[in-house]
């Protein structure tokens, strides 16, 4: 697939993913990718942007097993960011589809 | 890929960053590595699998271009400035280590061919010298030479320098081919390298 629209996609499903639960990194990188085909190291710029943007704040959390782990958790602004994407999203993909139905019914 | 090639890579691609930024960064990728390994993953997986450390210090890099400085300034004529001089040395690299040695290849391949395409030119001049020197006399002497020999000189000539012309042709169709799968090679950055 097109590498720009799977950025920008991705955009969507880290905040999305996010609004769930709090994840850390590796965590968080293993649930996109066992969805979608990208290089797991992708996520961590796309982290790193969301964060300075304000969308959400990251803590450190002592773990059972070894050292600590970086956690991630969304703001009230990135809540309202994911609702804005989710809802663009939704308009493409119905529109998308409404198209694909025509095509197959002519 | 080792994991230490991996991050030594990483590390010198994160340009313009303080050294706490990349500090952050470069701890998200050995944290990755470690978690990795702890769910048995070698380190060529683990390393297969992040990408090409040098595209993603590249993405950093450009992040950091992109964003406001500290303090809530906003954007001051210093930091257009940083920033210009930063991008223009990320493009210097690309000028002199992709664009240089290509025009130098482009360079090579036009000289190649001026000197393939003189071959046959040379050899249809010298074949047809007897039969200009035969209609015009006046203006085109052999000079005491055999018609004979001259004409299969430049047949033989003329026959050499289609062949350079057609190896040049195969050589110029490679050459478009390596360029394609160079330019292809560096849009790969998101597409997982399999």
């Amino acid at each position: 697939m097109n590498i720009q629209f799977k950025k920008g996609v991705l955009e969507l499903c880290v905040l999305v993913v996010l609004c769930r639960k709090d994840f850390y990194g590796y965590e968080l990188v293993q649930t996109i990718s066992r969805n979608i085909d990208i290089a797991e190291g992708t996520v961590y710029p796309l982290l790193r942007r969301l964060m300075k943007e304000g969308y959400f704040t990251t803590y450190i959390q002592e773990s059972a097993e070894g050292p600590a782990r970086k956690y991630y958790q969304i703001t009230e602004k990135g809540k309202e960011y994911q609702k804005v994407l989710l809802d663009e999203w939704r308009r493409f993909v119905s529109g998308v589809n409404t198209l694909i139905g025509k095509e197959a019914a002519a | 890929m080792t994991r230490e090639n991996f991050l030594s890579d990483l590390k010198r691609a994160l340009g313009g960053m303080t050294d706490q930024e990349r500090r952050d960064v470069m701890y998200d990728y050995e944290e990755h590595f470690r978690m990795g390994a702890a769910e048995g993953k070698s380190e060529e997986e683990i390393a297969r699998s992040l990408g090409n450390p040098r595209m993603l210090g590249k993405s950093y890099a450009i992040d950091v271009l992109l964003e406001e400085p500290k303090g809530g300034g906003g954007v001051t004529a210093t930091s257009v400035l940083r920033a210009l001089f930063a991008s223009i040395s990320l493009t210097f690299f690309n000028v002199i280590f992709v664009l240089g040695p290509f025009l130098g290849l482009v360079g090579g391949m036009i000289g190649l061919w001026a000197a393939a395409a003189s071959l046959p030119l040379a050899g249809l001049g010298v074949l047809l010298s007897p039969v200009a020197a035969a209609i015009v006399p006046q203006y085109f002497s052999l000079a005491g030479m055999n018609p004979a020999v001259l004409f299969f000189a430049g047949a033989g000539v003329t026959g050499l320098g289609v062949l350079a012309v057609l190896g040049m042709w195969k050589l110029s169709q490679l050459f478009v081919k390596m360029t394609a799968a160079y330019v292809r090679f560096n849009a790969r950055i998101v597409t997982r390298r399999k």
